[in-house]
Protein backbone atom coordinates (compact mmCIF):
# COMPACT_ATOMS: atom_id res chain seq x y z
CA UNK A 1 0.00 0.00 0.00
CA UNK A 2 2.95 2.26 1.09
CA UNK A 3 4.60 1.34 -2.24
CA UNK A 4 1.52 2.46 -3.94
CA UNK A 5 1.46 5.66 -2.19
CA UNK A 6 4.98 6.47 -2.68
CA UNK A 7 4.68 5.32 -6.79
CA UNK A 8 2.16 7.45 -7.06
CA UNK A 9 3.44 10.47 -5.54
CA UNK A 10 6.70 10.16 -7.51
CA UNK A 11 4.72 10.63 -10.96
CA UNK A 12 2.11 13.00 -9.75
CA UNK A 13 5.50 15.40 -9.11
CA UNK A 14 5.70 14.76 -13.29
CA UNK A 15 2.41 16.30 -13.35
CA UNK A 16 2.77 19.03 -11.03
CA UNK A 17 5.53 20.41 -13.20
CA UNK A 18 3.58 20.13 -16.10
CA UNK A 19 0.39 21.91 -14.26
CA UNK A 20 3.28 24.05 -13.20
CA UNK A 21 4.62 25.18 -16.67
CA UNK A 22 0.99 25.48 -17.87
CA UNK A 23 -0.08 28.04 -15.09
CA UNK A 24 3.19 30.03 -15.97
CA UNK A 25 2.18 29.54 -19.87
CA UNK A 26 -1.23 31.31 -18.99
CA UNK A 27 0.16 33.49 -16.84
CA UNK A 28 2.96 34.81 -19.45
CA UNK A 29 0.24 34.77 -22.75
CA UNK A 30 -2.35 37.05 -20.73
CA UNK A 31 0.17 39.83 -19.26
CA UNK A 32 1.54 39.70 -22.97
CA UNK A 33 -2.44 40.00 -24.12
CA UNK A 34 -2.47 42.62 -20.87
CA UNK A 35 0.22 44.59 -22.50
CA UNK A 36 -1.20 44.84 -25.94
CA UNK A 37 -4.55 45.53 -25.07
CA UNK A 38 -2.34 48.63 -23.34
CA UNK A 39 -0.44 49.67 -25.72
CA UNK A 40 -3.67 49.91 -28.35
CA UNK A 41 -5.35 52.22 -25.21
CA UNK A 42 -2.44 54.38 -25.31
CA UNK A 43 -2.65 54.73 -29.14
CA UNK A 44 -6.31 55.94 -28.98
CA UNK A 45 -5.60 58.59 -25.96
CA UNK A 46 -2.91 59.85 -28.68
CA UNK A 47 -5.31 60.15 -30.75
CA UNK A 48 -7.74 61.73 -28.81
CA UNK A 49 -5.21 64.30 -27.40
CA UNK A 50 -4.24 65.21 -30.80
CA UNK A 51 -7.21 65.60 -32.25
CA UNK A 52 -8.40 68.10 -28.89
CA UNK A 53 -5.22 70.04 -29.93
CA UNK A 54 -6.11 70.21 -33.67
CA UNK A 55 -9.62 71.52 -32.23
CA UNK A 56 -8.16 74.09 -29.84
CA UNK A 57 -5.67 75.12 -33.08
CA UNK A 58 -8.45 75.64 -35.72
CA UNK A 59 -10.09 77.88 -32.98
CA UNK A 60 -7.11 79.63 -32.35
CA UNK A 61 -6.47 80.40 -36.43
CA UNK A 62 -9.73 81.09 -37.03
CA UNK A 63 -9.84 83.89 -34.23
CA UNK A 64 -6.70 85.16 -35.49
CA UNK A 65 -8.44 85.90 -38.74
CA UNK A 66 -11.07 87.76 -36.96
CA UNK A 67 -8.88 89.74 -35.78
CA UNK A 68 -7.05 90.66 -38.82
CA UNK A 69 -10.01 91.02 -40.84
CA UNK A 70 -11.66 93.70 -38.35
CA UNK A 71 -8.27 95.35 -38.36
CA UNK A 72 -8.04 95.94 -41.87
CA UNK A 73 -12.16 96.08 -42.36
CA UNK A 74 -11.18 99.65 -39.88
CA UNK A 75 -8.60 100.77 -42.27
CA UNK A 76 -5.25 98.03 -41.12
CA UNK A 77 -2.80 97.08 -43.45
CA UNK A 78 -3.43 94.43 -45.28
CA UNK A 79 -0.37 92.83 -44.50
CA UNK A 80 -1.69 92.79 -40.74
CA UNK A 81 -3.12 89.27 -41.50
CA UNK A 82 0.06 87.45 -42.29
CA UNK A 83 1.87 89.36 -39.42
CA UNK A 84 -0.92 87.85 -36.95
CA UNK A 85 -0.94 84.31 -38.51
CA UNK A 86 2.89 84.41 -38.18
CA UNK A 87 2.57 85.55 -34.65
CA UNK A 88 0.61 82.66 -34.02
CA UNK A 89 2.37 80.22 -35.49
CA UNK A 90 5.45 80.95 -33.39
CA UNK A 91 4.01 80.64 -30.13
CA UNK A 92 2.50 77.21 -31.37
CA UNK A 93 5.99 76.34 -32.49
CA UNK A 94 7.76 77.25 -28.88
CA UNK A 95 5.01 75.64 -26.46
CA UNK A 96 3.57 73.09 -27.86
CA UNK A 97 3.77 69.82 -25.91
CA UNK A 98 2.74 67.39 -28.49
CA UNK A 99 6.04 67.49 -30.07
CA UNK A 100 7.59 69.49 -32.77
CA UNK A 101 4.57 71.75 -34.47
CA UNK A 102 4.77 73.47 -37.61
CA UNK A 103 1.93 75.56 -38.76
CA UNK A 104 2.29 76.68 -42.31
CA UNK A 105 -0.11 79.14 -43.97
CA UNK A 106 -1.03 80.92 -47.25
CA UNK A 107 -3.27 83.91 -47.36
CA UNK A 108 -5.77 83.66 -50.41
CA UNK A 109 -4.56 85.98 -53.93
CA UNK A 110 -6.91 85.83 -56.35
CA UNK A 111 -9.03 88.23 -58.12
CA UNK A 112 -11.33 88.80 -55.44
CA UNK A 113 -8.14 88.15 -52.28
CA UNK A 114 -5.46 90.34 -52.37
CA UNK A 115 -2.85 88.54 -49.30
CA UNK A 116 -6.15 86.81 -48.25
CA UNK A 117 -8.36 89.76 -47.65
CA UNK A 118 -11.34 90.63 -49.63
CA UNK A 119 -13.14 94.55 -48.84
CA UNK A 120 -16.08 95.02 -51.31
CA UNK A 121 -18.41 97.85 -50.54
CA UNK A 122 -19.37 99.49 -53.96
CA UNK A 123 -21.27 96.61 -55.13
CA UNK A 124 -24.72 97.81 -55.30
CA UNK A 125 -27.27 96.58 -52.21
CA UNK A 126 -24.82 94.08 -50.90
CA UNK A 127 -21.28 94.80 -49.09
CA UNK A 128 -18.58 92.10 -48.12
CA UNK A 129 -15.58 91.90 -45.89
CA UNK A 130 -13.75 88.58 -45.85
CA UNK A 131 -10.20 86.82 -45.25
CA UNK A 132 -9.46 83.49 -46.10
CA UNK A 133 -6.65 81.92 -45.80
CA UNK A 134 -5.01 78.04 -45.64
CA UNK A 135 -3.07 75.67 -43.07
CA UNK A 136 -1.17 73.18 -43.31
CA UNK A 137 -0.45 71.73 -39.77
CA UNK A 138 2.59 69.13 -39.26
CA UNK A 139 2.83 67.17 -35.91
CA UNK A 140 5.90 65.39 -35.60
CA UNK A 141 5.59 63.50 -32.17
CA UNK A 142 6.44 60.65 -30.01
CA UNK A 143 3.15 58.28 -30.80
CA UNK A 144 2.97 59.60 -34.18
CA UNK A 145 3.36 62.14 -36.80
CA UNK A 146 0.14 64.43 -38.14
CA UNK A 147 -0.13 66.12 -41.39
CA UNK A 148 -3.34 68.39 -41.72
CA UNK A 149 -4.34 70.58 -44.18
CA UNK A 150 -7.65 72.96 -43.65
CA UNK A 151 -9.05 76.32 -44.76
CA UNK A 152 -10.28 79.12 -42.79
CA UNK A 153 -12.87 81.55 -44.34
CA UNK A 154 -14.24 84.39 -42.17
CA UNK A 155 -16.60 86.15 -44.55
CA UNK A 156 -19.14 89.40 -42.67
CA UNK A 157 -21.82 90.53 -45.55
CA UNK A 158 -24.44 92.80 -45.45
CA UNK A 159 -27.80 92.84 -47.65
CA UNK A 160 -29.72 96.25 -48.37
CA UNK A 161 -32.63 97.00 -50.15
CA UNK A 162 -35.20 99.82 -49.65
CA UNK A 163 -37.59 102.25 -50.97
CA UNK A 164 -38.78 105.66 -49.96
CA UNK A 165 -42.83 107.24 -49.81
CA UNK A 166 -43.19 110.83 -50.12
CA UNK A 167 -44.65 113.02 -46.98
CA UNK A 168 -45.04 116.42 -48.11
CA UNK A 169 -42.84 118.31 -50.38
CA UNK A 170 -39.62 116.72 -50.54
CA UNK A 171 -39.78 115.21 -47.36
CA UNK A 172 -39.48 111.66 -47.61
CA UNK A 173 -39.97 108.55 -45.43
CA UNK A 174 -37.45 106.05 -46.25
CA UNK A 175 -37.66 102.41 -45.39
CA UNK A 176 -34.95 99.77 -45.66
CA UNK A 177 -35.15 96.04 -45.05
CA UNK A 178 -30.80 95.16 -43.97
CA UNK A 179 -29.22 91.41 -43.31
CA UNK A 180 -26.60 90.57 -41.47
CA UNK A 181 -24.51 87.22 -42.58
CA UNK A 182 -21.60 85.58 -41.01
CA UNK A 183 -19.60 83.06 -42.51
CA UNK A 184 -23.38 83.12 -44.72
CA UNK A 185 -25.34 82.56 -41.80
CA UNK A 186 -27.46 85.03 -39.81
CA UNK A 187 -25.66 86.82 -37.02
CA UNK A 188 -25.99 89.94 -35.06
CA UNK A 189 -24.98 93.97 -35.74
CA UNK A 190 -23.31 95.68 -33.12
CA UNK A 191 -23.67 99.48 -34.65
CA UNK A 192 -25.27 100.64 -37.65
CA UNK A 193 -25.21 103.68 -39.12
CA UNK A 194 -26.77 105.44 -42.12
CA UNK A 195 -26.16 107.95 -44.51
CA UNK A 196 -28.32 109.44 -47.79
CA UNK A 197 -26.89 111.55 -50.28
CA UNK A 198 -28.03 115.01 -50.62
CA UNK A 199 -25.96 118.46 -52.40
CA UNK A 200 -23.36 115.54 -53.81
CA UNK A 201 -22.35 114.17 -50.37
CA UNK A 202 -22.85 111.85 -47.83
CA UNK A 203 -25.51 112.82 -45.04
CA UNK A 204 -25.47 111.13 -41.73
CA UNK A 205 -29.11 110.04 -40.58
CA UNK A 206 -29.28 110.57 -36.56
CA UNK A 207 -32.30 111.26 -34.33
CA UNK A 208 -33.40 114.47 -35.59
CA UNK A 209 -34.42 112.45 -38.90
CA UNK A 210 -36.48 110.47 -36.43
CA UNK A 211 -34.68 107.11 -37.49
CA UNK A 212 -35.85 103.82 -36.27
CA UNK A 213 -33.92 100.85 -36.34
CA UNK A 214 -36.09 97.30 -35.65
CA UNK A 215 -34.24 94.39 -34.50
CA UNK A 216 -35.93 91.23 -35.36
CA UNK A 217 -33.44 89.22 -33.74
CA UNK A 218 -32.46 86.79 -36.70
CA UNK A 219 -30.12 89.31 -38.48
CA UNK A 220 -32.53 90.57 -39.95
CA UNK A 221 -33.39 94.88 -39.27
CA UNK A 222 -35.95 97.19 -40.42
CA UNK A 223 -34.66 100.88 -40.61
CA UNK A 224 -37.10 104.04 -41.34
CA UNK A 225 -35.97 107.64 -41.29
CA UNK A 226 -37.48 111.48 -42.68
CA UNK A 227 -35.07 112.80 -45.42
CA UNK A 228 -35.45 116.17 -46.90
CA UNK A 229 -34.74 116.35 -50.40
CA UNK A 230 -35.11 117.14 -53.96
CA UNK A 231 -34.06 114.14 -55.32
CA UNK A 232 -36.38 111.40 -56.92
CA UNK A 233 -33.51 108.84 -56.94
CA UNK A 234 -31.98 108.44 -52.95
CA UNK A 235 -28.59 106.63 -52.42
CA UNK A 236 -28.27 105.35 -48.96
CA UNK A 237 -25.39 104.04 -47.38
CA UNK A 238 -25.52 101.64 -44.49
CA UNK A 239 -21.99 101.18 -42.23
CA UNK A 240 -22.56 98.13 -39.69
CA UNK A 241 -20.10 96.74 -37.12
CA UNK A 242 -21.10 93.02 -36.88
CA UNK A 243 -20.90 91.32 -33.67
CA UNK A 244 -16.93 91.07 -34.11
CA UNK A 245 -15.91 94.23 -34.66
CA UNK A 246 -16.03 93.59 -38.49
CA UNK A 247 -16.81 96.54 -40.64
CA UNK A 248 -19.26 96.26 -43.68
CA UNK A 249 -20.50 98.95 -45.94
CA UNK A 250 -23.18 98.51 -48.67
CA UNK A 251 -24.83 101.33 -50.58
CA UNK A 252 -28.59 101.04 -52.07
CA UNK A 253 -30.56 102.99 -54.50
CA UNK A 254 -34.36 104.05 -53.50
CA UNK A 255 -37.02 105.05 -55.30
CA UNK A 256 -40.45 106.14 -54.55
CA UNK A 257 -43.17 103.35 -54.12
CA UNK B 1 16.17 10.03 -3.88
CA UNK B 2 11.84 9.85 -3.52
CA UNK B 3 12.25 12.04 -0.39
CA UNK B 4 14.52 14.68 -2.32
CA UNK B 5 11.94 14.63 -5.19
CA UNK B 6 9.60 15.70 -2.50
CA UNK B 7 11.33 18.31 -1.04
CA UNK B 8 12.03 19.70 -4.99
CA UNK B 9 8.30 19.54 -5.29
CA UNK B 10 7.88 21.70 -2.06
CA UNK B 11 10.25 24.12 -3.56
CA UNK B 12 8.61 24.39 -7.13
CA UNK B 13 4.81 24.75 -5.23
CA UNK B 14 6.36 27.67 -3.33
CA UNK B 15 7.36 28.97 -5.63
CA UNK B 16 4.59 29.23 -7.99
CA UNK B 17 2.62 29.61 -5.10
CA UNK B 18 4.99 33.18 -4.69
CA UNK B 19 5.41 33.91 -8.40
CA UNK B 20 1.58 33.73 -8.69
CA UNK B 21 0.49 36.32 -5.80
CA UNK B 22 3.54 38.42 -7.03
CA UNK B 23 2.41 38.92 -10.39
CA UNK B 24 -1.56 39.27 -9.24
CA UNK B 25 -0.20 42.04 -7.46
CA UNK B 26 2.02 43.67 -10.26
CA UNK B 27 -0.85 44.03 -12.78
CA UNK B 28 -3.54 44.82 -9.95
CA UNK B 29 -1.09 47.58 -9.11
CA UNK B 30 -0.77 48.81 -12.90
CA UNK B 31 -4.33 48.57 -13.35
CA UNK B 32 -5.49 51.14 -10.92
CA UNK B 33 -2.06 53.68 -12.10
CA UNK B 34 -3.67 53.30 -15.55
CA UNK B 35 -7.42 54.23 -14.61
CA UNK B 36 -6.06 57.09 -12.66
CA UNK B 37 -3.97 58.23 -15.66
CA UNK B 38 -7.02 57.89 -17.83
CA UNK B 39 -9.26 59.77 -14.92
CA UNK B 40 -6.53 62.68 -15.32
CA UNK B 41 -6.75 62.65 -19.01
CA UNK B 42 -10.54 62.80 -19.16
CA UNK B 43 -10.61 65.87 -16.95
CA UNK B 44 -7.69 67.27 -19.62
CA UNK B 45 -10.10 67.11 -22.52
CA UNK B 46 -12.68 68.17 -20.15
CA UNK B 47 -10.74 71.29 -19.46
CA UNK B 48 -10.02 72.06 -23.43
CA UNK B 49 -13.33 71.56 -24.39
CA UNK B 50 -14.47 73.89 -21.78
CA UNK B 51 -11.49 76.33 -22.99
CA UNK B 52 -12.92 76.07 -26.87
CA UNK B 53 -16.22 76.31 -25.60
CA UNK B 54 -15.80 79.61 -24.31
CA UNK B 55 -13.21 80.63 -27.16
CA UNK B 56 -15.54 80.36 -29.68
CA UNK B 57 -17.55 83.46 -29.69
CA UNK B 58 -14.09 85.20 -28.48
CA UNK B 59 -15.30 85.62 -24.93
CA UNK B 60 -12.37 83.95 -23.41
CA UNK B 61 -9.88 86.27 -25.35
CA UNK B 62 -12.58 89.74 -24.21
CA UNK B 63 -12.19 88.86 -20.23
CA UNK B 64 -8.75 88.70 -21.17
CA UNK B 65 -7.89 91.62 -22.84
CA UNK B 66 -10.39 93.76 -19.96
CA UNK B 67 -8.76 91.76 -17.37
CA UNK B 68 -12.15 91.12 -16.19
CA UNK B 69 -11.10 88.10 -13.90
CA UNK B 70 -14.50 87.78 -11.92
CA UNK B 71 -15.84 87.10 -15.19
CA UNK B 72 -13.29 84.44 -15.91
CA UNK B 73 -13.63 82.96 -13.33
CA UNK B 74 -18.11 82.80 -13.42
CA UNK B 75 -17.61 81.87 -17.00
CA UNK B 76 -15.48 78.54 -16.03
CA UNK B 77 -17.32 77.77 -12.85
CA UNK B 78 -20.67 77.50 -15.05
CA UNK B 79 -18.95 75.49 -18.24
CA UNK B 80 -17.14 72.81 -16.59
CA UNK B 81 -18.93 70.06 -14.91
CA UNK B 82 -19.79 70.19 -10.65
CA UNK B 83 -17.49 68.77 -8.76
CA UNK B 84 -14.29 69.80 -10.79
CA UNK B 85 -12.13 72.57 -9.17
CA UNK B 86 -9.80 74.55 -11.19
CA UNK B 87 -7.08 77.24 -11.09
CA UNK B 88 -6.14 79.24 -14.50
CA UNK B 89 -3.14 80.93 -14.92
CA UNK B 90 -2.70 83.55 -18.03
CA UNK B 91 1.00 84.34 -19.72
CA UNK B 92 1.37 86.37 -22.57
CA UNK B 93 3.75 85.19 -25.24
CA UNK B 94 6.36 85.76 -24.00
CA UNK B 95 5.03 83.76 -20.79
CA UNK B 96 4.75 86.81 -18.61
CA UNK B 97 1.73 86.41 -16.12
CA UNK B 98 -1.39 88.52 -17.12
CA UNK B 99 -3.50 87.66 -14.58
CA UNK B 100 -3.91 89.81 -11.70
CA UNK B 101 -6.22 87.60 -9.03
CA UNK B 102 -6.33 84.20 -8.52
CA UNK B 103 -8.72 82.74 -10.76
CA UNK B 104 -9.54 79.74 -8.97
CA UNK B 105 -12.99 78.09 -7.55
CA UNK B 106 -11.25 76.23 -4.29
CA UNK B 107 -8.29 74.36 -3.17
CA UNK B 108 -7.34 71.32 -4.83
CA UNK B 109 -8.05 67.99 -2.16
CA UNK B 110 -7.63 65.83 -5.06
CA UNK B 111 -4.33 63.97 -5.88
CA UNK B 112 -5.46 63.80 -9.55
CA UNK B 113 -4.71 66.83 -11.20
CA UNK B 114 -5.17 67.27 -14.89
CA UNK B 115 -3.05 69.94 -16.55
CA UNK B 116 -4.55 71.67 -19.95
CA UNK B 117 -2.59 74.24 -21.92
CA UNK B 118 -4.30 76.64 -24.53
CA UNK B 119 -3.37 79.23 -26.71
CA UNK B 120 -6.05 81.78 -27.29
CA UNK B 121 -5.71 84.37 -29.66
CA UNK B 122 -7.94 87.40 -28.88
CA UNK B 123 -10.88 88.45 -31.65
CA UNK B 124 -9.99 92.13 -30.70
CA UNK B 125 -8.52 94.52 -33.78
CA UNK B 126 -5.24 94.67 -31.67
CA UNK B 127 -4.15 90.84 -31.75
CA UNK B 128 -3.08 89.26 -28.58
CA UNK B 129 -1.85 86.10 -28.13
CA UNK B 130 -2.08 84.24 -24.43
CA UNK B 131 -0.87 81.07 -23.35
CA UNK B 132 -3.89 79.66 -20.73
CA UNK B 133 -2.37 77.12 -18.31
CA UNK B 134 -5.70 75.26 -16.20
CA UNK B 135 -4.92 72.69 -13.47
CA UNK B 136 -8.29 70.64 -12.79
CA UNK B 137 -8.88 68.66 -10.15
CA UNK B 138 -11.93 66.22 -8.89
CA UNK B 139 -13.11 67.67 -5.91
CA UNK B 140 -13.41 65.65 -2.56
Amino acid sequence: MKKRQRKFRAKSSGQLLIVAALAIAILISSTTIYVYELSKEANSEDVSSISNFVLALKQSTRNAMISSLANVSNGGEKNVLAANLNRLSQVFRSINNLGFCQLAFTPLSDSNYDSGTWLSWNISDMGVSSAYANFTLEVYGMAMNVTLNYAVNVTSTITINGYYTRLSGDEKLVNLTCNVYNEGKPALAKNMTFFYEGLGSWVPVDPSNDLSIMDYGNGTYHISFTVSTSSNVLQVSARIYDVRDIFIQANTTCYET
Amino acid sequence: MKSQNRGQIRIIEAFLAALIIFSSFAVSSNLSVRQNVKKSEDLASIGLQTLVKLDSDGSLGKYIDCGNWTALRDALSIVLPAGICFNLTVYNDQMHQVNTAVISNGGFGSQQIAFVQYICASQSMVFRCYIIHLHLAVAT
